[in-house]
C-alpha cells in the first residue's frame, strides 16, 4: 500500500514548486488508484448448503446474498445410505416450472448453456462436495432445485439490495 | 396379599409389553427412526411417480434406493432390544420383498394400473412395518414429501 513516505524528497533537494508538483502528482495517482480499486473490488460471499442427510431436501433451504456479489457456493451431500445423487441449480422464478418439468422428463439431463439456469454445481455422490460460483442477479427471490429431484428438492435464494 | 399379587401381575404385564413393543417405551434414536421411515416413504413415492409417468425403466433404480433406505432404518434400531429388532426385520423384509415384486413386474408387465395395484400392496406392507413405531414418528405413506422450497425443513 502506498503511504506518505513516497512524497518525501531526498535530503538536500530543493523544496518549493517542484516538491509541490511531485506531491500533487503522487497524491493524484494515489487517489486514482484507490478509485479504480474500489470499482474492481467485488464483494465475495461464501455460501454453504447441504442435503438433509439422505432425505430429498436442502438444509438450509433458504439462502441470502447481496446483489452483484461474487457468490462462491459449496454444496455437500450428507447422505449415508441412499445412492441418489444431488446437485444445486439456480433459476429464475418464472422459469422454474418449465425447467422442473424438463428435468423430470429428461431424468435430470440439461444443457449447460440453458439460459434459464443462472448457476449450477456438478452432481455430488453421497458424502461428496460440489462447488460453483456466480454473480448474484438483481434483487429478488430466486428458486434453486436439484436437477435429479426437481419437484421435491427445492429452496429459495434471497438476493438483497 | 391379593393386592400385592395384583400389583406384581400388572408390573409383569407392563414390563413384558415394554420388552415386546419398545415403541411404547422410549426408542433409543427416535430422530433416526423418524428419518428412516420418512426415507422409505420418499422412495415409495418415487416408485409411484415413475410408474405413473410410465418410466418403467426407472423402477428398478427406485427399488435399489428402497433397499438402501431399509439399511437406514436397520441402523436406526440397531440399539433396540433383540426381540423388537427381530419384529422390525421381519416386517421390513416383507416390505422390501413387496417393492421388489413391483420392480420385477415393471420389466415383465409394463402396465400402469397393474403396477399401481402392486405398489398399493407394497404400501400396505410398509404400513405394517410402521405400526411397530409410535404414531408421532410415522409419516403418511401416501403423503407427498414434506415442506420444501423455502417453506421450512421437513418434519
Amino acid at each position: 500500500m502506498t503511504n506518505g513516505t513516497t512524497l518525501n524528497v531526498p535530503r538536500g533537494a530543493s523544496r518549493g514548486p517542484r516538491q509541490f508538483l511531485f506531491g500533487t502528482l503522487a497524491l493524484l495517482s494515489i487517489l486514482v488508484g484507490c478509485s479504480r480499486r474500489s470499482k474492481s473490488e467485488q464483494k465475495v460471499v461464501e455460501l454453504s448448503i447441504a442435503s438433509d442427510g439422505d432425505l430429498i431436501a436442502y438444509k438450509p433451504d433458504v439462502l441470502t446474498c447481496p446483489t452483484g456479489a461474487l457468490v462462491r457456493l459449496t454444496f455437500h451431500h450428507t447422505g449415508k445410505f441412499v445412492s441418489a445423487r444431488h446437485d444445486w441449480m439456480l433459476t429464475y422464478p418464472d422459469k422454474l416450472d418449465a425447467l422442473s418439468k424438463q428435468l423430470l422428463d429428461t431424468d435430470g439431463v440439461f444443457a449447460k448453456d440453458d439460459p434459464r439456469i443462472i448457476a449450477f454445481t456438478p452432481l455430488a455422490d453421497k458424502g461428496g462436495t460440489a462447488t460453483t460460483q456466480f454473480v448474484a442477479p438483481k434483487p429478488g427471490d430466486y428458486p434453486f432445485l436439484c436437477s435429479t429431484h426437481p419437484e421435491d428438492m427445492r429452496g429459495i435464494l434471497h438476493v438483497t439490495k | 396379599m391379593k393386592l400385592s399379587k395384583l400389583a406384581a401381575s400388572l408390573t409383569a404385564i407392563v414390563l413384558s409389553l415394554l420388552v415386546a413393543f419398545p415403541a411404547l417405551a422410549q426408542l433409543k434414536s427416535p430422530d433416526d427412526v423418524k428419518r428412516g421411515l420418512l426415507l422409505l416413504v420418499q422412495v415409495s413415492n418415487d416408485f409411484k411417480r415413475q410408474i405413473g409417468a410410465k418410466r418403467f425403466e426407472r423402477v428398478p433404480h427406485e427399488n435399489m434406493e428402497y433397499m438402501e433406505a431399509s439399511e437406514a432404518l436397520r441402523a436406526a434400531v440397531k440399539d433396540e432390544p433383540a426381540d423388537f429388532k427381530a419384529k422390525v426385520e421381519t416386517r421390513l423384509k416383507a416390505a422390501v420383498a413387496a417393492y421388489q415384486k413391483v420392480s420385477d413386474m415393471s420389466a415383465t408387465t409394463p402396465d400402469v394400473d397393474k403396477l399401481m395395484a402392486e405398489h398399493a400392496k407394497a404400501v400396505t406392507a410398509m404400513n405394517s412395518l410402521f405400526d411397530l413405531f409410535p404414531a408421532d414418528l410415522r409419516p403418511d405413506p401416501n403423503a407427498p414429501p414434506g415442506g420444501r422450497g423455502g417453506r421450512g425443513p421437513a418434519n
